[in-house]
């Protein structure tokens, strides 16, 4: 079959809510007095209408929501020197939740062993303010998903009476919330492709000068998404956000075979944040560099000891092993790990770590938090939740499906457009109160390797995750895979890189080997899958030293480089331009 | 390079070229070497074409020469056939609804595909399903830039010869250990010889300015909103501007520009017993400027909404067997999908699963007419003819046409039938069991792998009546069955264009997928006539039953009315070439035409429905004013 080639991209239909921006104007001015968006207005009549018989049925419908999301893209993409698309355009997404049964038990509630219930992703509406015809695609969106909750309603209920129930499934399928209100101000972007065009190109140029690099791309993506939501509880929303990106990737492949992948990215809110081209070409050749030199590194061996992560490499350890395992649907699942599930007013991390989730933070210490956003997908205002204090668990990430003891969300409910909101991460922050400078951490390790009598150490630099992308086919969201690996001698020899390393063991079982962390935090912007879609999310971690973290060869392609040189470095080859 | 699932599904046109473009070199035969032709093709290029600053053919050309010499893996075979096949799309849709713009979008694209094949002509290492086989870290197919330059595309095309050379050196291992472990393998060769084609024609321009195709969509669909009781609807105009190009290592180079324009729509409701039923409206044209102004669309689609409320109106079909007559349309898309699948000569592929087989029963792909040439498998005054030649039809263009097939060979006229009898098969270069010689169908959609395919096929009879003699033999007909009534089918479903939502296309597909094989077909318009008057009577949720290609070889009456139907085969992979391949769209399908008169059939089976209707939304439909 074929495959893409491509890992980092944003799906443009995907990208639901994209980090930031509802602008200063909410905290500057009082809100004004202005009629409602006609879109508002379409969802708020048909909500009405729709409720009032929806709710006297039977089963009656207790809560419907309707999403618009209304959704002005551009998209350039280049590769290998060559422009490979320029697009933008408009569109506006309708989605529709009819809950039926109660808060306790609805359609919605986990059936053990099967697959949810089928939804409707939602459909297209109207670019054009033409109410009626707004109004009719609603109807027909919640006629149809009124119709799937009472048949998904009736398997639940037939399911009760015959299975044995766990104690978290005990837990109500839907959450009380309170209402809200907020109508910020429309948000737009106005893009010229064509500079972008041109650098996307010169980008990829640029990378062609390496005969390592098989294939580049380099893609602009600028999202401005304007958010409509109203529920039959009285909430009603609208809010915008915009986020431009800059992704650059390269493909090499070593001697014995080995994929080498190398990405970077840059995230802005403002077009005159831009990175500058000196910052992007500096980018270039760092990816251009490791690509080099990875393709030469020899392959690690198994391997048990100290390791440092540096501090992005770390955040994206910590949001994969531990933020994955702290978003509260999973402890209602009992085909879950389950890893904390009973853990709340435990220590699971030395005392000097803490951990938050704070969407409301747009940035830190000048960057952009891709992981901010005002409200969650389900209308609830974001939260600062303290997951961890001085290594005890605290609490979960919580959407709207409350658990026994935790009975609300805390506004971390979201998804990709078409799927159903669960509770994700937004920027999952970890902090320290042991800090050492980077010499200091340095040492640190030296002093572990020889303490353990171990030939070395390992720095780790960065780490794929399902983070930044998903494999090609091959989903990788839950797998810790450490891409810049170095060797760290205790005998002043120079670092050496290495390839094909796989981190085994229990991951999450060496952070609870944390020995001392950095003194500075770095930040990670990504894409993050998993059940209700690609959402972007921030890590921010310091460097970490682990006392021992186990690592073994991974498996590696049996196809080899190509045959033949590159046409641009072939020394025989004829008809060059 | 990358992919994108959506690009590859669009199609690669193929339509006649006018004379307009002129400036071409059509060179056939034998060439001296091959770096020759293609140089005077290139130079013939330049000059022929002035501010031409294409680079793909110079791009191809020299990676090629590279592979060609070059390329071989220690201990294993040299290719012995690469093939480039590169599509520059340009596409432009807008869909509205009742009036309001759901979206509109423009968009340019490149696509290749590189096929690389080891052994030679009698066996290569082509045509075999197996479950396994060589994963690369890039395919052999992608999208690449779009500024037809030369670094980029060579850059492309390496990693693509690379890798489908790789491919094609495993699949030469797994398929001679797989014909090692039969009791007698195949004997038919896997390619066909072919004499190199060079042509190459000036790149068309896309040319979507003209009107405000935003503004057409709207003013074309807003009438629909004096029809509150249509649930939903959809209007969509589609257009794709493709230049195609392919270059072989056999010396054939080719660049030819093709374009298609369409205005696709559906409407839908639910009648009172909770049933939905819908209708549509699709017209085609070579080019934007050729599609009906909004006004006339714009009738039209009062007309298709008047209709389906009519039909709305209407009782259930029952259960019924006797004569059925179809109009002239309904009988070519019953044709489309009951004659496919038995008109290409081209052999299955090897298959080490019985995967293949069970799927193409399941579509409706099974060959029926596969080893009886000569024998008589229509009625003896009927000849089936498909002519890609033919431009068009009493004035009506015939969208199906072609100069050259995707193989890169000149198109022909096949006389399929003649006066009843099996002559011929639609061949590509892939030998069959009847025929090993190509004769120019190889058709396909965007990249996909080219099959034998209908173009525009022409069914008539010798011995054709009058639309009124039909009819009175129609009526006669039914008298003499002792029925009150009888059936006559005007138009045939088609769910790719009527399916508004997607999940309303797998139910149809549902509904029919299984029987399909055993002659499940869907009318979209199904009347009852009845015999002491003449009056017709509309009914809804009727299904043909058991109407496959054995019931064609007696047909009772058939009509001197021949019309072009045109429609878009299916572009999936797959499905192309069965009778599911006659339900495809503007997005991807293939262009044909079926020019056949009204038919008229002894005996049919009409099944009524049966199940329990699913109740009506609680909620009525708010006001579309």
């Amino acid at each position: 079959m074929m495959k893409s080639k491509y890992r980092g991209r944003i799906s443009l239909t995907a990208a639901a809510l994209l980090a930031m921006a509802w602008t200063c104007f909410a905290a500057n001015r009082p809100p004004q007095k202005q009629a409602d968006p006609a879109v508002l207005t379409a969802m708020q009549q048909e909500l009405d209408r729709s409720f009032t018989t929806l709710s006297k049925a039977d089963p009656p419908a207790y809560f419907i929501s309707y999403t618009v999301s209304d959704r002005q893209y551009a998209d350039v993409s280049g590769s290998n020197g060559a422009l490979l698309s320029s697009t933008d355009d408009r569109g506006r997404w309708l989605e529709t939740q009819t809950r039926v049964g109660s808060y306790q038990l609805d359609d919605t509630h986990k059936l053990p062993n099967q697959q949810p219930s089928w939804t409707s992703p939602g459909t297209s509406a109207s670019l054009d303010d033409d109410i009626p015809v707004l109004r009719r695609e609603i109807w027909r969106e919640t006629d149809e998903q009124y119709r799937a909750a009472v048949q998904a309603l009736i398997k639940v209920r037939t399911s009760q009476q015959v299975q044995v129930q766990t104690a978290e499934g005990a837990a109500a399928d839907f959450s009380h919330e309170t209402p809200q209100t907020y109508l910020g101000p429309r948000v737009e972007i106005s893009v010229d492709r064509k500079p972008w065009e041109e650098r996307v190109r010169r980008y990829t140029a640029e990378f062609s000068k390496s005969p390592a690099v098989l294939n580049s791309i380099a893609t602009f993506t600028a999202l401005a998404t304007n958010q409509y939501q109203v529920n039959t509880e009285g909430t009603k929303l609208a809010f915008g956000q915009i986020h431009y990106r800059l992704e650059l990737f390269v493909q090499s492949k070593a001697p014995d075979g080995m994929d080498i992948e190398r990405y970077a990215n840059f995230d802005w809110l403002d077009p005159k944040d831009a990175p500058d081209e000196k910052t992007v070409f500096a980018s270039i050749h760092k990816l251009i560099e490791e690509t080099e030199a990875l393709d030469k590194a020899p392959l690690v061996d198994p391997y048990a000891g100290p390791a440092l992560l540096t501090g992005r490499a770390a955040a994206v350890y910590f949001h994969e092993v531990f933020g994955h395992r702290a978003e509260g649907f999973r402890q209602k699942d009992i085909n879950e790990g389950q890893t904390f599930t009973s853990k709340i007013g435990q220590q699971i991390f030395p005392d000097f770590i803490s951990i938050k989730d704070d969407p409301t933070e747009k940035s830190l210490g000048g960057q952009m938090l891709l992981g901010y956003y005002p409200y969650d997908d389900e209308g609830v205002p974001a939260q600062d939740v303290h997951l961890v204090d001085n290594g005890v668990l605290k609490t979960f990430l919580m959407g709207r499906s409350p658990l026994i003891n935790i009975p609300h969300s805390n506004g971390h409910g979201r998804r990709q457009l078409g799927y159903a909101p669960v509770a994700r991460q937004g920027n999952l922050i970890v902090t320290s109160t042991n800090t050492m400078t980077d010499a200091q951490l340095r040492a640190k390790l030296i002093e572990l390797i020889k303490q353990q009598d171990k030939p070395f150490g390992l720095l780790i630099d960065d780490i794929a995750g399902g983070f930044t992308f998903t494999g090609r086919g091959n989903p990788q969201a839950f797998q810790v895979q450490p891409l810049v690996v170095y060797k760290v001698f205790a005998d002043g020899r120079p670092d050496e890189l290495v390839r094909g390393v796989d981190i085994v063991g229990t991951p999450l079982v060496s952070l609870t080997k944390i020995v001392a962390t950095g003194d500075k935090e770095e930040i990670f912007n990504g894409y993050c899958g998993a059940e209700s879609g690609s959402v972007p999310v921030s890590a921010v971690a310091p460097a970490m030293l682990i006392s021992e973290m186990e690592v073994q060869k991974k498996e590696t392609s049996t196809d080899r480089p190509p045959i033949l040189p590159p046409p641009a470095h072939d020394p025989d080859a004829k008809g060059q331009q | 390079m990358k992919i994108s699932a959506l690009v590859l599904l669009v199609a690669a046109f193929a339509m006649p070229v006018s004379p307009a473009f002129g400036a071409e070199n059509d060179a056939r035969g034998p060439v001296g070497t091959v770096p020759d032709a293609v140089a005077a093709a290139l130079a013939a290029q330049t000059t022929a074409v002035q501010n031409d600053s294409d680079q793909t053919l110079h791009a191809m050309h020299d990676e090629m020469e590279r592979a060609r010499t070059r390329l071989v893996l220690p201990d294993a075979d040299k290719p012995f056939f690469i093939q480039y096949r590169l599509l520059d799309l340009d596409v432009r849709s807008v869909t509205a609804s009742f009036g309001a713009l759901l979206s509109s979008s423009v968009a340019r694209e490149r696509v290749m595909s590189v096929d690389v094949r080891v052994g030679d002509y009698h066996l290569d290492s082509s045509n075999f399903l197996s479950e396994d086989g060589f994963q690369g870290f890039l395919g052999s197919t992608g999208e690449v830039g779009i500024d037809r330059d030369y670094n980029s595309l060579r850059q492309d095309l390496w990693l693509a010869t690379d890798q489908a050379y790789k491919a094609a050196v495993t699949q030469m291992s797994l398929k001679q250990a797989f014909l090692r472990s039969l009791t007698k393998p195949p004997e038919i060769d896997d390619f066909s010889e072919s004499s190199p084609v060079i042509k190459i024609q000036p790149h068309i321009e896309p040319d979507w300015t003209s009107r405000n195709w935003d503004d057409e969509a709207r003013a074309a669909s807003v009438a629909l909103k004096d029809y509150p009781q249509l649930y939903g609807t959809r209007v969509t105009y589609y257009f794709i501007y493709a230049t195609t190009y392919l270059m072989t290592s056999e010396g054939t180079t080719m660049r030819t520009s093709t374009s298609l324009a369409s205005i696709e729509a559906a409407l839908d409701t639910e009648a009172d017993d909770g049933l939905p039923l819908h209708n549509f409206y699709a017209v085609y044209t070579a080019k934007p400027g050729e599609l009906p102004d909004a006004a006339t669309v714009s009738k039209a689609l009062t007309q298709a909404a008047t209709d389906l409320l009519v039909f709305r109106a209407g009782p259930l079909a029952s259960d019924y067997t006797g004569p059925v007559l179809f109009d002239a349309p309904a009988a070519a898309s019953v044709l489309a999908q009951v004659l496919e699948p038995s008109l290409s000569g081209a052999r299955p592929p090897l298959s080490a699963t019985q995967q293949y087989d069970s799927f193409m029963e399941r579509v409706g792909g099974r060959n029926e007419w596969s080893g009886r040439i000569g024998t008589r498998v229509l009625p003896p005054t009927v000849t089936l003819v498909d002519d890609p030649t033919a431009t068009d039809f009493q004035g009506r263009p015939l969208l199906g046409a072609y100069d050259i097939d995707d193989e890169g060979v000149k198109s022909q006229k096949v006389t399929l039938v003649e006066n009843g009898m099996l002559k011929k098969m639609l061949m590509s270069r892939r030998p069959g069991p009847d025929f090993q010689i190509s004769n120019g169908h190889a058709r396909s959609a965007g990249l996909s792998d080219p099959r034998p395919l209908s173009s525009n096929l022409f069914f008539t009879s010798s011995a054709a009546l009058s639309p009124d003699d039909l009819r009175q033999k129609f009526l006669a007909a039914c008298k003499d069955d002792g029925q009150q009534w009888c059936i006559e089918v005007k138009r045939m479903d088609n769910p790719a264009l009527a399916a508004l939502r997607q999940q309303d296309f797998g139910d149809f597909m549902g509904e029919l997928g299984g029987d399909i094989e055993s002659g499940a077909r869907m009318p979209l318009s199904l009347y009852r006539v009845y015999v002491s008057d003449g009056h017709e009577e509309p009914v809804r949720e009727g299904v043909i039953e058991g109407l496959t290609i054995r019931s064609l070889r007696n047909i009772l009456g058939i009509g001197n009315d021949s019309t072009v139907y045109t429609f878009m085969q299916n572009p999936t992979d797959g499905l192309a070439g069965t009778a599911l391949g006659a339900f495809g769209s503007a997005q991807g399908g293939i262009p044909s035409t079926v020019v056949a008169p009204s038919l008229l059939f002894d005996e049919i089976e009409i099944r009524g429905f049966h199940g329990e209707p699913r109740r009506l939304p609680l909620v009525p439909a708010p006001p579309l004013k």
